[in-house]
């Protein structure tokens, strides 16, 4: 669920979606998603003074209130 | 024009692509790629289609027709966060569109302080900003929480501006966003003895709320 998340978001600010790739590892605690995205879309995901990676962190940590379980989003380059 | 999607069935990879695209179902045609059956252990399936579509409908949905897109990226992506909500579109004004969220998680929706609300907001802007001129805005509430925090913050500055009066001191407020700042500032500018201003880094900084005495400023 989270990482469909994480992939409808980075599409929909990406210029090149195909370039999206979302990682899960699943822990016992904890959910790491690890992202990934072209070379010219990094700053797409992170945004100025990484305003736009920790929207994206918020609104994974709100999804994630239900089921009670952390998730640490990585954004890899 | 012709574009991929994927989705983990035929009908998800329509629905991604119909959300993407702005379109109905009609504006269409689906070619199916690839199939790959789910099954084995936590493995799902996945299906890769080709969507043809005329492009001249594509523009005027994106010069013509923003707010259907803007409607359909924040349901998607509420819709993804595993919560129930209905997108409903509160007020127009030129260049501006108020939604608001009406959902039986709404306290989920709004998070502490109503960070996770903000967060909403600063994306759909930002994906606006693809769809849309630059100057579009869309301010999104949920279940009146802005006009409730409006109201609320007015209170705490006149509150802590007759406090500072008394103790001839000055007192630092709570991290707040730049419209709850906004609102502080206005509310105690009337207020000739005290004055605010903004401290700390970031979007969320502090108003701190000054006693300036008697003197006369002008």
């Amino acid at each position: 669920m989270e990482k469909d998340l994480v992939e409808y978001i980075a599409k929909s600010l990406v210029d090149d979606p195909n370039g999206v790739n979302v990682n899960m590892i699943e822990g016992e605690k904890s959910t790491i998603l690890e992202l990934r995205v072209s070379e010219g879309d990094i700053g797409k995901v992170i945004g100025k003074h990484g305003r736009i990676a920790k929207a994206i962190r918020t609104i994974l940590s709100a999804a994630a209130t239900k089921t009670g379980k952390r998730v640490v989003l990585e954004i890899l380059d | 024009m012709i574009k991929e999607f994927e989705g983990r069935n035929e009908e998800e990879a329509i629905k991604n692509a119909i959300e993407f695209l702005g379109l109905t179902k009609s504006d269409i045609d689906v070619e199916i790629v690839e199939k790959e059956k789910g099954g084995f252990l936590f493995k799902g399936g996945k299906v890769k289609i080709r969507v043809h579509y005329d492009e001249n409908d594509e523009e005027y949905n994106a010069t013509g027709d923003p707010e259907k897109r803007i409607i359909s990226f924040v349901s998607g992506l509420i819709d993804r966060m595993g919560l129930e909500v209905e997108v409903k579109v509160h007020g127009r004004r030129e260049n501006r569109l108020e939604l608001d969220l009406v959902s039986p998680d709404s306290g989920i929706i709004i998070g502490k302080q109503g960070k996770t609300l903000e967060a909403i907001q600063l994306l759909t802007n930002i994906v606006v900003g693809r769809v849309a001129s630059d100057d579009y805005k869309v301010v999104i509430d949920s279940e009146g929480y802005k006009k409730r925090r409006e109201r609320n913050i007015e209170q705490i500055a006149r509150r802590v501006a007759s406090q500072v009066r008394k103790s001839k001191g000055s007192r630092l407020l709570e991290p707040m966003n730049p419209f709850e700042r906004r609102i502080v500032h206005t509310t105690l500018s009337s207020y000739k003895d005290i004055e605010t201003i903004s401290e700390g880094e970031g979007l969320y900084k502090q108003v701190r709320i000054m006693y300036r005495g008697d003197i006369d400023r002008y």
